[in-house]
């Protein structure tokens, strides 16, 4: 009687099996073998075929290669990277390091013993030297794919069908590509502002505010998110007056917690930033030697007029799906033109998923990344795994911010009830020595269990040190588990551990 | 009704024991002393019994049973059973005394301990049945908050823990803050493998110790996890579909495509004739004049030698890191000069004498094709005697050797056609221009 049973399970269980990695090996169609003829160039059939080269693709690339598929990746720009390694991240941060030196010369060596005699800017090898940083590390990632082999061809790419991409190359002429799977990772590109119309000179996306050929005068930003601030943090630092207008009652977006966001907000005025929260901007006219922009506060409805030399718009990101021909496949996308998945990163076409900024999620290279590995493990082991519950999020500024979890005011509206634990960078040794002191570091736990909820960080290296919140949110550990593990003296770090004693017990240096 | 009874007996001897397995199995009990304290649980009599009642209890708390004893009588719809002890033990405590109805399969009943056991400072384990998580932390926050001077005394004989249910052993080591609480509460080692843990991968979390102890609710730390839990996936419900774009019209377009052919990974044989007859008359030259006799397979080995020094790198054999890199930036036209050793090894098969050898060099792809070609000139110079010896060539290269004109053939992979034809030809030159030089 057992035995009889057991058998028709584990047919069933084969069975399953087999339909459950359909979505892996599916050939084209009959139809499209018996077909062949009838075209000129004939595709040889890819394991795995992504779109876009960016931080989402090309570690998806990267991953197939290891683990054996017969990939090939192919990028429109002309580098590997995508806005990240070319636009984005990287060379943003080239500038904001390099900035800050330049500024802490200027305003903060003489304090430390350092006297520096003229300080001059060169701007062109500040650019260059950004450059040099992005084209080491462009063509890093292009030795990594000849490394793991996989095929890189530089063009556009868009469906012919659901298995066939036809690809303009970069270099003139076509060449059609055939995948098993296909993983679409176009990203994101930086939403226009209606009514100014971006020409990367006076208004200027990120793109453009990282190539400014000469520090302006003045910069309004519009948009006081993650990016807005950075770049703004850059031309201040460098000379520019900048102003920073914001639609919504605090700066750093809505993942901010808002006591860190008014923080920073405090430190930035500090540096030279102006802020006009709660304003909306109405239009520009860009006849006139200056930028002028008509700005209205949100409630009280006083307008206002900015001058400005370049306006930086950066209110945002939104999937870049243009030229990919989803309605030769009938692929949908959201309101917000995000690519439609399920939670294995499928579109309803099984054999075509999607990661990265053109789907949901927070737009992060780092969630990126995790999906890309994740969606080739889903490929070929059925399964994959990203914990968007700790996914950090940080600000290079100076200080930096950085946070993973929940904020306060998201507990709040939860209605849960929670406990914090506080400790300030000015009660940290190293801080002191630094003399950057700056920032505090503030956990959020659960008030019954000490579970931490969220982290959030103001201050130097607060983007390093949210390494060890995430790790402690991923293992899900509460502040005394932090607070009983040994941290070194003397270190910024310090002041993450008694922040996690100040949750459970109290801090002793403070 | 007897004999119904004693095939019940036979299940319920069963189930318990499946039950122990499955304890074991779960890793929950290491050693025969840890079988001290264990949760009775309504046993299954059927395989479709959900529920029953307690009719009677065969023994009173405190007492001590032998194997094969009837503990109680148990009633279900359709008849009444005996439960039969399956070990000596003794009857803890009596949960759900005579009379109990309808009780759930797996509801804990009672709690049996090992024979000898002092029952006074036994440890009762938590309740793990299904319907239990009422009851169970009133009793926890009794038991656990011992004086630590009794818990040192039970460390000696700790409990079991509950063979089914939420609980889980732990096998990483603690979070410092479980530790700590399970040392300031002089918590037996035991009770950990008790507590039901809620953090990731079944991990004992701090929370879930309160729990356990009683300070805080015993569903919380659950209620937390399973929040948590959904933050950490992306939220896709409430898609909005966004309005379809004008769209050509273009509905469902047939899969048109040209169908990718699997790429034929097959060897190619690329194959050149040379002729020895410059070999044999030096052999015969260098054995008239120094007595000395050369095989033909040490020129041909020196010449191979020497034709696979220096050849142009494979294009199959994958290239370094540092070529790699230099190949991105676009150094590795200047620093490409250097040769690579080839380990060519050619095979040989006789070619009958030409009146005039062909010039050109063959390169064929397919090893039936060659061999008709070779038919056709066979028939054409009519020789027999070389065709018989050729057909015992293909794979050892000395018998077959003629006089004159041989094959030399090597297989490659597709791509490294031209690697192999500059390594026959400078075995053709070495072998037909100055095969002296070979060996002297």
């Amino acid at each position: 009687m057992l035995r009889s049973l057991s058998v028709p399970r584990a047919a069933v269980r084969s069975a399953f099996k087999q339909s459950s990695s359909l979505p892996k090996v599916v050939a084209p169609s009959a139809i499209a073998r018996l077909s062949k003829r009838s075209y000129a160039t004939e595709a040889e059939e890819r394991d795995l075929v992504i779109i876009g080269g960016g931080v989402a693709g090309y570690v998806a690339a990267i991953k197939a290669g290891q683990e054996g598929l017969k990939v090939t990746c192919i990028e429109k720009r002309g580098t590997l990277g995508g806005t990240c390694l070319n636009v984005g991240c990287i060379p943003s941060k080239a500038l904001l390091n390099n900035s800050h030196l330049y500024h802490q010369i200027l305003h903060d060596t003489k304090n430390r013993g350092i006297e520096v005699g003229d300080v001059k800017l060169n701007l062109e090898q500040l650019m260059k030297s950004k450059d040099t940083a992005v084209a080491g590390l462009t063509k890093g990632v292009e030795f990594l794919f000849k490394k793991n082999n996989v095929e890189y061809i530089k063009g556009t790419g868009s469906f012919v069908n659901e298995h066939e991409i036809k690809v303009n190359l970069s270099e003139g002429g076509e060449r059609s590509v055939v995948g098993k799977n296909i993983i679409i990772a176009t990203g994101s590109e930086a939403t226009p502002f209606p009514g100014l119309e971006v020409d990367e000179k006076r208004i200027v996306t990120s793109t453009g505010a990282l190539a400014l050929e000469k520090v302006p005068e003045s910069m309004v930003v519009i948009g006081g998110g993650i990016i807005g601030l950075e770049m703004g943090s850059v031309w201040s630092r460098l000379g520019a007056k900048v102003t920073v207008v914001e639609y919504l009652g605090q700066i750093g977006g809505p993942g901010m917690d808002s006591e860190i966001s008014k923080s920073a907000q405090k430190i930035l005025k500090k540096q030279g930033i102006d802020f006009k929260l709660n304003t909306k901007v109405l239009g520009g006219d860009v006849s006139g030697d200056k930028i002028k922009l008509e700005v209205e506060a949100a409630k009280g409805g006083k307008n206002e007029t900015l001058e400005a030399e370049v306006v930086l718009v950066a209110i945002g990101r939104r999937p870049y799906t243009a030229g990919l021909g989803l309605e030769n496949i009938g692929l949908e996308t959201d309101e917000r033109g995000r690519l439609v998945i399920d939670s294995e990163y499928r579109t309803k076409i099984p054999h075509i998923r999607v990661v990265g900024d053109c789907t949901f999620g927070p737009m992060l290279a780092h969630k990126a990344e995790e999906e890309a590995v994740a969606v080739v493990e889903y490929i070929k082991k059925g399964y994959g795994h990203v914990n968007y519950g700790a996914i950090p999020s940080v600000m290079y500024t100076h200080p930096e911010v950085a946070w993973v979890g929940q904020n306060e005011q998201e507990l709040k509206a939860a209605g849960v009830k929670y406990k914090i634990g506080t400790f300030p960078f000015s009660a940290n040794s190293r801080a002191k020595t630094n003399l950057d002191t700056e920032g505090m570091v503030k956990m959020i736990v659960d008030a019954e269990t000490d579970r931490i909820l969220g982290i959030h960080i103001i201050g130097p290296g607060a983007g390093e040190m949210i390494a060890e919140g995430t790790l402690a949110i991923e293992y899900g550990a509460s502040s005394e588990d932090i607070g009983r593990t040994s941290h070194a003296h003397p270190t910024l770090s310090e002041a993450f551990k008694e922040a996690a004693m100040n949750c459970y017990s109290s801090a002793i240096h403070f | 009704m007897a004999s119904f009874a004693s095939a019940c007996r036979l299940s319920v001897r069963l189930s318990a024991k499946q039950l122990r397995q499955d304890a074991t199995s779960r890793g929950f009990r290491t050693s025969a002393r840890s079988l001290a304290a264990q949760n009775f649980t309504m046993p299954a009599l059927s395989p479709t019994m959900t529920e029953g009642n307690i009719a009677s209890w065969k023994f009173k708390e405190g007492d001590s049973f032998s194997a094969g004893d009837v503990l109680l009588e148990i009633e279900t719809d359709k008849a009444s059973m005996d439960v039969e002890a399956q070990d000596d033990g003794i009857l803890a405590k009596i949960i759900q005394g005579d009379g109990s109805k309808g009780l759930k399969v797996g509801t804990r009943i009672g709690v049996l301990a090992e024979p000898g056991d002092d029952l006074s400072t036994l440890e009762i384990p938590a309740d793990a049945g299904p319907a239990a998580a009422p009851p169970a932390p009133k009793e926890e926050s009794k038991a656990a908050p011992e004086p630590a001077s009794s818990s040192k005394a039970e460390a000696s004989k700790p409990s079991s823990p509950v063979p089914s249910g939420t609980p889980k052993k732990q096998t990483y080591p603690l979070l410092p803050s479980v530790q700590h609480l399970i040392h300031e509460h002089g918590l037996d080692e035991s009770a950990i493998d008790k507590m039901t843990p809620t953090g990731p991968n079944n991990r004992l979390l701090k929370g879930d110790v309160l729990a356990y102890l009683g300070s805080i609710s015993t569903s919380y730390p659950a209620e937390l996890s399973s929040r948590i839990e959904k933050l950490s996936h992306l939220d896709l419900s409430n898609i909005k579909i966004a309005p379809p774009a004008p769209k050509p019209a273009k509905a469902a377009p047939p899969p048109a495509a040209a169908a990718a052919t699997a790429p034929i990974i097959e060897d190619l044989e690329v194959a050149v004739p040379i002729s020895l007859t410059a070999v044999i008359e030096v052999q015969k030259r260098i054995q008239s004049t120094l007595g000395v006799f050369l095989p033909l397979s040490t020129f041909i080995a020196r010449a191979t030698a020497l034709a696979n020094s220096n050849l142009p790198r494979s294009k199959t054999s994958p290239p370094s890191a540092d070529e790699l890199f230099n190949q991105v930036l676009g150094l590795d036209k200047a620093t490409r000069a250097k040769g690579f050793k080839g380990n060519f090894l050619p095979q040989i098969s006789a070619l009958p004498a030409r009146s005039s050898p062909d010039p050109t060099k063959k390169a064929s792809t397919a090893p039936a094709k060659k061999k008709k070609d070779l038919d056709i000139i066979d028939i054409l110079s009519g020789t027999t005697k070389t065709q018989q010896a050729r057909a015992a060539a293909a794979p050892k290269p000395l018998p077959g050797i003629s006089d004159s004109v041989n094959v030399f053939s090597v297989k490659v992979p597709r791509g490294d056609e031209k690697r192999a034809q500059l390594f026959l030809d400078r075995v053709k030159t070495a072998l037909e221009a100055e095969p002296g030089r070979l060996v002297l």
